[in-house]
């Protein structure tokens, strides 16, 4: 009997590897804490404990990912049987293309711009203020990346950010990081 | 009992906490229904909000939130085939179906029914049984806090979905995160590699807000959106054969829903799928299910609410979360200084029954406010989802800078949600890593006073009847189903052998 590793199963692999060497980390790194003194457990214990527990199963999980086993919890799998047999009439075919007509890839892109977008907010918050830097974020995602029109995305944004400021900084009193503009 | 009936109601009616009930339940039905966000992240990204509330009102809203969540998230699942949450997974089997045929009104009236029913039976049945469940875990020492936190990671693992070997990496990885700081009893910093934001451990609503609210719009933001259904005024019109129909329907997922809302780490997500399991089983018309069986709403919606009422049965009276929500409201008492466990219902009782008959309240108005208003909450859905993300990663990212002034907050935010999407993309539950956090400090505390009290040997365990009884129950839950399935396995596979022969 033969199986093929699929991709998704590899990176499955890789992302579990990872976690192992985390846990490894966190052994080692418990040690260093103190794992028993005077009889009694130490800074070290569950870091070593939890650590440990983590890379095995992270390695157990390597494995399996590695043999193409991924197999449901089974207490849920007792209760599923049932429903499965129901899920499968009704399931559709999957079509790659969402209500907007973008594909696969044109939403990974999106996605990639989006985390670029805010960690690029974060970042611009000490130069710009707060409310500058996440206007400018709000704008930037409706206009460029979601290809909305200006002047609609504008008002959405004005709103969100005249509610929050007003929420958060007039009513909850929350000092906002301010900018060079000084607000 | 009627005392604190009385208390409870003399708390909960008061307009303020009414109020904040009525925000509550409303916000949770939106948040229910918004494509990327559930009652977990609607709860984890309002706690700043409630940061100058008396505790018992920020409670009463916050609660408001986690079963406003379960009827809004209804409304997706018919309408959209899209639940907003695991519990709703199966309602999407033959409530979508009623949709596509025309019935999307009777789905979500029935729906609301069944919920509203369940929450009331459920709520009696946790009004009666937390208190002397509690009284009864007033006896628990370390040794048997430490089997019960056993017991509520080994449930969460196992009912997580995904595999058992990836839910308990999960809850290894958060009891991990847990640790990071100065921990109560040592005078070590771990794992703050010289930073001293990390001194106080990594702050609970952060990564909560990063994992659930951030991680699940960039989730969304890749799977793309879906086309919702119309649902209009005139049909949520629900004949009276179909109430007869649903009625059994709705009062045994109830109680199933309820017996497994009550385990420790255990949730909705179960008691749906096993009261649909039943109810095709027991119906007379098996084959209309998947097919649009008003059954098939009734019961999956019946149990899940009656199972999040019944989660508040662990997470106040032993402090160990019943769900994803449930440990973030445990997150939310311990921020308002306040610590669930058993001593809650002596040291609080105008809170814990103030919170109560909240609930009661609470779902009364959820009622008033589906059955007729459904078809108006489900235009929400027709909101450009392009419009609605920014704003929740605004009120994210601003929320969790208010817990603390601190830019670190939102570093932190943006840190977890980009794990808690990877996370989704890999097919790792979070739900096993959150109470692993929750619990974290718990478990250490609870760890180093057994230690101490068996002089370093951890036997102490198996002296306590108690604990043996607790710790043999986790067994089961853990070993139990594997063999189950496997002798179902093997009886399958004779069964096809013997019809290939």
């Amino acid at each position: 009997m033969t199986s093929t590793i699929t991709g998704a199963n590899l990176r499955k692999a890789v992302a579990s590897l990872i976690i192992a060497f985390i846990g490894v980390a966190a052994v080692i790194g418990g040690f260093g804490y103190g794992f028993i003194e005077d009889g009694r457990i130490a800074a070290g214990f569950l870091p070593v404990l939890v650590g440990g527990a983590m890379a095995l199963f992270a390695l157990l999980d390597v494995v399996g990912s590695l043999r193409n086993s991924e197999k449901e919890s089974t207490l849920l799998e007792t209760v599923h049987i049932e429903a499965a047999e129901t899920l499968e009439p009704v399931a559709e075919p999957e079509s790659d293309l969402d209500i907007y007509g973008r594909s696969g890839k044109q939403r990974d892109r999106m996605l990639l711009m989006v985390i670029g977008i805010i960690l690029a907010t974060v970042l611009l918050v000490p130069v710009l203020g707060f409310v500058v830097a996440f206007a400018l974020m709000l704008v930037v995602i409706a206009v460029v990346v979601e290809r909305r029109r200006l002047l609609p995305s504008i008002l959405v944004s004005a709103i969100a950010l005249a509610a929050a400021y007003g929420i958060f900084v007039l009513f909850l009193r929350v000092p906002l990081p301010t900018g060079i503009l000084g607000i | 009992m009627w005392e604190n009936l009385m208390l409870g109601f003399s708390t909960a009616l008061t307009v303020e906490n009414l109020l904040w009930c009525f925000v509550g339940v409303l916000v949770g039905t939106v948040i229910g229904l918004m494509p990327g966000l559930g009652s977990t992240t609607g709860v984890a990204i309002l706690i700043p909000l409630t940061l100058g509330m008396e505790p018992v009102t920020a409670l009463i809203m916050l609660a408001g939130i986690y079963y406003g969540a379960q009827y809004g998230g209804t409304i997706t699942s018919v309408l959209i085939s899209t639940p907003g949450e695991a519990a709703s997974v199966v309602t999407t089997l033959d409530g979508y179906q009623m949709a596509r045929n025309g019935r999307a009104g009777a789905a979500l009236a029935i729906a609301a029914i069944g919920s509203f029913i369940a929450a009331i039976i459920s709520l009696a049945l946790l009004m009666a049984l937390a208190p002397p469940f509690a009284q009864f875990a007033l006896n628990f020492g370390p040794v048997e806090n430490l089997a019960i936190m056993i017991l509520g990671l080994i449930t969460v693992v196992s009912f997580a979905g995904g595999s058992m070997r990836k839910g308990l990496m999960m809850a290894a990885a958060g009891l991990l995160i847990s640790t990071v700081g100065v921990a109560s009893g040592f005078s070590d910093a771990r794992f703050t590699f010289g930073n001293v934001n990390l001194l106080g451990g990594i702050p609970f609503v952060e990564v909560m807000i990063g994992l659930f609210a951030l991680g699940e719009v960039l989730h969304q933001i890749r799977v793309g959106a879906a086309a919702p259904i119309k649902a209009r005024f005139k049909d949520m019109v629900i004949s009276r054969k179909e109430l007869t129909k649903s009625g059994p329907s709705i009062i045994r997922g109830s109680f199933i829903g309820f017996l497994l809302g009550c385990l420790p780490g255990a949730g909705s997500t179960l008691a749906s799928f096993m009261s649909y399991g039943i109810e095709k089983r027991l119906s007379k018309n098996k084959e209309n299910f998947g097919k649009g069986a008003i059954e098939g709403v009734a019961s999956p919606e019946s149990a899940n609410n009656a199972a999040a009422n019944a989660n508040f049965v662990p997470t106040l009276a032993l402090g160990i979360p019943g769900g994803g929500t449930t440990a973030v409201l445990l997150g939310a008492f311990t921020i308002y200084g306040l610590q669930p466990g058993p001593l809650l219902f002596e040291q609080q009782p105008t809170l814990v029954w103030g919170l109560l008959v909240s609930f009661f309240i609470g779902n009364v108005m959820l009622l008033v406010l589906n059955l007729p208003l459904a078809p108006v909450f489900a235009q929400m859905l027709r909101i450009p989802y392009a419009y609605l993300y920014p704003i929740i990663v605004l009120t994210s990212l601003i929320g969790a800078y208010s817990v603390s002034n601190n830019m670190f907050s939102v570093w932190l935010v943006v840190i977890f949600g980009i794990i808690g999407f990877f996370m989704k993309e890999l097919d790792l539950p979070i739900a096993p890593l959150v109470l692993g956090l929750v619990l974290g400090p718990l478990f250490e505390k609870s760890l180093v006073q057994t230690s101490a009290l068996g002089q370093g040997n951890f036997g102490i365990l198996f002296q306590s009847p108690i604990a043996v009884s607790i710790l043999i129950f986790a067994l089961l839950l853990a070993v139990g189903p594997t063999i189950i399935g496997g002798i179902r396995r093997s009886q399958r596979n004779k069964s096809k052998g013997l019809t290939h022969v």
